[in-house]
């Protein structure tokens, strides 16, 4: 984890487009040292088929786990698939219960993780202590990264850049629109939706927002919502006949269609002295 | 509060997977020992209910019961070769054999599976004894699950040796061992490859996280002043459980405890609760002998069908790549039930 922190520190340089201010990449860059041995870093197991098929290798790209709708269960799947994804913890406050022997506080986490270029997850997590939150919070980031669609606001030059189309996205009161914008007008939103517009790989975009903006929370969560519904909206693009091709699963099974080497598995044949 | 929850985690790769062990020996695949050579098992009991084809053995765990004083009892847990089978419920079987005082006896009880499926299936609930969670996409169906294994008991007298064999090798590497054993005498069985369990238990139950240092403490405090800096204060949070796209809340908690420890093969609890993926879970009935209930005593756990994966050859007649179960418990007769049948007397 301490590569982690390094990486994102020297990344915060390219990676910004007017990103961050140097107090919270700080922040960052100090939070990655403090992992230490915890344990050694054990080797993934898989336990869905999904993972079992991603540590072999047989699956590249997660679009093909969208493709097909799979439910990612394992943050390690996420991992190993999407290279180049940051992580950024938005904010941590302390949520406090009243108990008969005084408060209980524990600490609420929201991190934000994404590549840069269309894939962008958010995780918020509670736990006792800011460390085991950070990491649940993480880790629920990485579960949860979908696909952002990127379109144009006019002319179709060049890389996609800003939204296809205006869409909107709802979280408790907060509503969040996206509407296109033109090439170099930057993300025009406050600061704490721009970080996840940054992260979703979003360059030009305009917002407007409605509802109780001040529960943070509920404005992050409304963002990453209205980002969801990027690749939900359809448009004469997709009215092209749907070709259906075979899920993961099916297509691997009878990849292992080879002529068959018997029922039995056969031990060494070997002589063997006792 | 809650029982102990012992793991079973890899130990060594048998180096022949036919290689034959004593009955105290936990292991997972290989040839099942009985500890009597006739056991007089009917061979229907050994056979698939679905196509008839001989079962191997999954799983051989010496569990003995010692509020009971019990000491001579092992359960198998065995399935179907076949890669068709492998997915449904009714291919499972498992035995308990069950050392008697006083006489030979052969007997037949039954022991269930409890099975439950996967979170986004659907599918209607039979009578299952086999309680597997499943990847939905993959199994659609609810499984009848009639799989109920059949419990042999069987007197043997046979004076009880040490019980666990403590190794503590990585089940990836294979190992050469010294002293070659002798192989089963039976070539007709399929084997799935074997390897030995050692025994550990579990910590905290998984709850508890290493304490943070003092250096994180420090850390965590800067982090919090830092972000009480900003104009932007964020109000009216509360506390939220646990929300992935693709996963519950439950199976969060049951990936929590396998990352607690990633090779665990299998947990042996008895009488205490097992860790669930979905929150279906389906009654696992009453003892067929003797009609008390089922009490669940241990779990097979996904990195077990991980390892058996690897360790196949990628030939597309390999049942356990085509296993797409999470975990499969495993309940027993609560009073460990024993009845005597004395088959060839005249009285």
């Amino acid at each position: 984890m301490a590569e982690r922190g390094g990486e994102r520190g020297g990344e915060r340089g390219g990676f910004g487009r007017g990103f961050g201010r140097g107090g919270r990449g700080d922040r960052g860059g100090r939070r990655g040292g403090r992992r230490g041995p915890r344990q050694e870093e054990e080797k993934w197991v898989p336990v869905t088929k999904l993972g079992r098929l991603v540590k072999e290798g047989r699956i590249n790209k997660i679009e093909e786990i969208y493709l097909h709708s799979l439910p990612v269960k394992e943050h390690q799947i996420v991992e190993t698939i999407v290279p180049g994804l940051k992580d950024e913890v938005m904010k941590i406050t302390p949520v406090q219960k009243q108990t008969r022997a005084g408060q209980r506080t524990r600490f609420k986490a929201f991190v934000v993780v994404g590549d840069g270029d269309g894939h962008v997850g958010l995780g918020v997590k509670c736990a006792k202590e800011v460390a085991t939150a950070i990491r649940g919070a993480i880790i629920l980031a990485k579960l949860s990264v979908v696909p952002v669609r990127r379109g144009y606001w006019g002319n179709k030059i060049g890389p996609p850049h800003t939204v296809p189309c205006k869409v909107t996205g709802k979280c408790g009161s907060v509503t969040v629109r996206m509407v296109p914008a033109p090439r170099g007008s930057g993300i025009v939103a406050a600061r704490v939706p721009k970080k996840v517009l940054q992260f979703a790989g979003i360059e030009d975009v305009f917002t407007s927002s409605r509802g109780s903006t001040k529960t943070l929370g509920n404005f992050v969560k409304a963002t990453f919502d209205c980002l969801m519904k990027t690749y939900g909206f359809l448009t004469p693009e997709f009215w092209t006949q749907t070709n259906f091709s075979m899920t993961p699963f099916q297509q691997f099974t009878d990849l292992l269609g080879k002529p068959t080497k018997g029922l039995v598995l056969e031990a060494p044949t070997e002589t063997v002295e006792a | 509060m809650a029982e102990e929850v012992h793991l079973g985690l890899p130990g060594p790769w048998a180096a022949d997977y036919r290689e034959k062990a004593d009955h105290y020996t936990t292991k997972i695949g290989g040839v099942p020992d009985w500890p009597t050579g006739d056991m007089g098992i009917k061979p229907e009991t050994l056979q698939c209910s679905l196509c008839g084809t001989k079962l191997c053995l999954v799983a051989q765990v010496h569990a003995p019961v010692a509020k009971l004083i019990i000491e001579e009892r092992v359960i198998y847990v065995l399935v179907c070769p076949k890669p068709e089978c492998g997915p449904k419920p009714k291919s499972w079987k498992v035995l308990r054999v069950q050392k008697c005082r006083n006489a030979m006896q052969t007997e037949g009880s039954g022991d269930e599976l409890g099975q439950s499926n996967g979170p986004s299936s659907s599918t209607s609930l039979l009578e299952e004894q086999n309680d597997k969670n499943k990847i939905p996409e993959i199994n659609d169906d609810d499984f009848d699950l009639d799989a109920l294994a059949e419990a042999l008991e069987q007197a043997a007298t046979l004076a009880s040796n040490s019980k666990k064999k403590n190794k503590s090798k990585h089940a990836n590497a294979p190992v050469k061992r010294p002293v070659l054993k002798e192989q089963a005498c039976d070539l007709s069985i399929p084997v799935l490859p074997c390897f030995y369990i050692y025994y550990d238990k579990e910590l905290y139950g998984g709850k508890g996280t290493v304490g943070s240092s003092s250096s994180e403490l420090v850390m965590d405090k800067e982090i919090m002043n830092t972000t009480n800096d900003e104009e932007e204060k964020w109000e009216g949070e509360k506390y939220e459980y646990d929300k992935a796209i693709g996963a519950d809340r439950t199976f969060l908690k049951f990936k929590k405890q396998l990352d607690a420890y990633p090779q665990q093969c299998f947990r042996y609890s008895y009488g205490g609760k097992p860790l669930l993926a979905t929150t279906k879970l389906q009654d696992p009935g009453t003892c067929r002998l003797c009609g008390s209930p089922r009490r669940y005593e241990l779990q097979l756990m996904s990195p077990l069908s991980y390892f058996l994966h690897e360790a196949g050859d990628g030939s597309s007649n390999y049942a356990p790549s085509s296993w797409t179960w999470l975990t499969v418990i495993i309940y027993t007769c609560s009073k460990v039930c024993l009845i005597l049948q004395f088959p060839d007397t005249e009285v």
